[in-house]
């Protein structure tokens, strides 16, 4: 006889963002359905489920609602670091936890989050590290103006000047903006080698589209690559084919050419994690996350998340989306989370990468 | 701002001067999680705290005693933990040169912005006290140049070449100015006072 865990869901079905977050959304009930489905689970999980439509000043009062309400203690949710920002308080006085299945930019490690996607050191160090003896150590950075975009660029910046390469611009676009004809101008201009592209929606798909126009141009056929930390296949078809070339970072990517790449696949592999570690123990929704933890692996379980700062353990994979699909250049075996950057070996002073010549 | 990550500080080490208590283990948690080293001390900080990179220390039950240096002189940043906002508790704890501050209870927020604030207000606060002690010193150079062109003066020179005189002096003796003033000042003193035979010809 399965018991009955209840879970919150808060993700945006619409809004600036809801091609991410519907791909988290759907994760979440495809990992439900999963567990409710397996008969090797004492558990079925019960959704309650609320939508913030993207609009950040919903996320707390939601929250607090599902924690005050419902007897749901972990909630799956979130897309943005303002919206998790938001919940934390939420979290912090109704005792709940929130699973956040997305990539984010560290420097947190709250007590009552659950980090279950990537980090700098499993996404953007990893990416830099094949992108500058590979493309060129000429670097371009483009972001949205919040603080993903901003603490990319800067973490970004420090490794391309420790690896003896420049930064020709670092620019930011309000969220939504797809005015962009200066950077396509600076671009054209400066000719960088490649392109760290951490725009979001629109301003993501804007950018892309006229890049490509731009490959068109003489000159330009075999010109920089973008590379980009938060693209995924959920947005492939928003772009029209503009995305061909780029190359992304991240734990996961579809094997046979899907569409919900690690934003599914991770709020998927979220609800697993949980369900392993409630099962076979009744009442256990209630205990603080890293005690919950600490129970399993003396079980002998082997959970992603680390029981001090609650990131997950993940593998850092670079791929290059070809004829629509990501291919894999590169994997790196699952490596901790390292979310304040303080236990990366520092990249050497003027350490010279040999380009390779294609 | 792009100082910060460079100066990293994984690794660091950590003192927290607090009397045992629940409250800490939060602070703890957070620090291991940002990767220093912690060490725990009560009611004193042993010698060995010397070497630390952090001091977190009790705001609340605090006293000069349990630091092995003198308030204010600590050689390191040093972040208050604070309960009580009692007027006379703040001072003590500004006395000891509080570079950043944490409110009670502890918990895992605010410690990586303590940790970069403290840094940063310590090596300000560095920077400064060896400016203004540098610059005192050219202070009261400034008081011995202007003496020893008040001697070229009196001996029918005009500023301008007094000035010049004191360059060129500095010049053939190859010391800066400031030393250059100080030996002239000196040497004028004995030769008004006690003629002890050492003589400059100062034309």
């Amino acid at each position: 006889m399965k018991r009955v865990v209840e879970i919150g869901v808060l993700l945006s079905r619409s809004g600036m963002y809801a091609a991410l977050s519907r791909a988290s959304r759907d994760g979440v009930l495809r990992g439900v359905e999963e567990v409710n489905a397996d008969d090797s689970l004492d558990i079925t999980f019960r959704v309650h489920e609320s939508d913030p439509e993207g609009r950040l000043d919903r996320y707390a009062a939601l929250c607090r609602e599902i924690l005050r309400d419902t007897p749901a203690r972990h909630i799956f949710g979130c897309t943005t670091s303002a919206s998790r920002k938001e919940v934390i308080p939420e979290l912090e006085r109704f005792d709940g936890v929130l699973w956040y299945p997305v990539p984010y930019e560290g420097f947190e490690a709250s007590e009552r989050v659950a980090y279950t996607h990537s980090c700098p050191n499993q996404h953007l160090l990893p990416l830099l590290d094949w992108a500058l003896p590979t493309l060129g150590t000429r670097a371009y950075f483009i972001g949205s103006n919040y603080i993903w975009g901003w603490e990319l660029a800067q973490i970004a910046r420090e490794r391309v000047l420790g690896a003896g390469g420049s930064v020709l611009g670092d620019r930011y676009l309000p969220i939504g903006d797809t005015e962009i004809d200066h950077i396509i101008h600076d671009i054209r201009a400066l000719k960088p080698d490649f392109i760290l592209n951490s725009l979001v929606g629109e301003s993501s798909y804007a950018f892309l589209r006229r890049l490509s126009a731009l490959k068109q141009e003489p000159g330009f056929d075999k010109g920089f690559t973008v590379l980009s930390c938060n693209f995924t296949e959920s947005e492939i078809e928003a772009t029209g084919g503009a995305a061909e070339g780029l190359v992304a970072a991240g734990p996961w990517f579809e094997p046979n050419g899907g569409f919900g790449g690690s934003f599914h696949e991770v709020a998927r592999q979220s609800v697993h994690e949980l369900a392993q570690l409630l099962n076979g123990r009744p009442g256990a929704e209630k205990m603080p996350l890293s005690e919950l933890l600490n129970t399993a692996i003396r079980a002998g379980q082997k959970p992603r998340l680390d029981a001090t700062h609650l990131h997950a353990r993940q593998p850092a994979i670079i791929a290059r989306l070809e004829n629509g699909r990501f291919n894999e250049i590169k994997c790196v075996a699952p490596v901790r989370a390292d979310p304040y950057l303080t236990h990366r070996s520092r990249a050497p002073k003027g350490d010279v990468f040999l380009k390779v010549v294609p | 701002m792009s100082h910060f990550r460079t100066e990293n500080v994984g690794g660091s080490v950590a003192w927290i001067l607090h009397r045992p208590h629940p409250s800490i283990q939060g602070l703890v948690r957070q620090l291991e999680v940002i990767g220093l080293v912690v060490r725990e001390a009560w009611p004193e900080l042993p010698a060995e705290a010397l070497g630390a990179d952090f001091i977190f220390y009790d705001a609340d039950t605090g006293h000069n005693e349990q630091f092995p240096w003198a308030p204010g002189a600590s050689p390191m940043p040093m972040i208050a933990l604070i309960a009580s906002e009692a007027p006379g508790r703040l001072r003590w704890a500004m006395e000891m040169g509080a570079h950043a501050q944490l409110l009670k209870p502890l918990s895992d927020k605010g410690v990586y912005a303590a940790l970069l604030v403290a840094r940063s207000n310590f090596d300000l606060a560095k920077s400064s006290a060896a400016l203004i002690a540098d610059l005192q010193n050219r202070l009261s150079s400034r008081q011995t140049i202007v003496r020893a062109v008040m001697i070229f003066v009196m001996k029918g020179k005009t500023e301008a070449e007094a000035y010049d005189l004191l360059r060129q002096t500095a010049m053939a003796w190859r010391v800066t100015i400031e030393t250059a003033a100080e030996r002239l000042v000196a040497n004028h003193s004995n030769e008004r006072g006690t003629d002890d035979g050492r003589h400059f010809d100062l034309a």
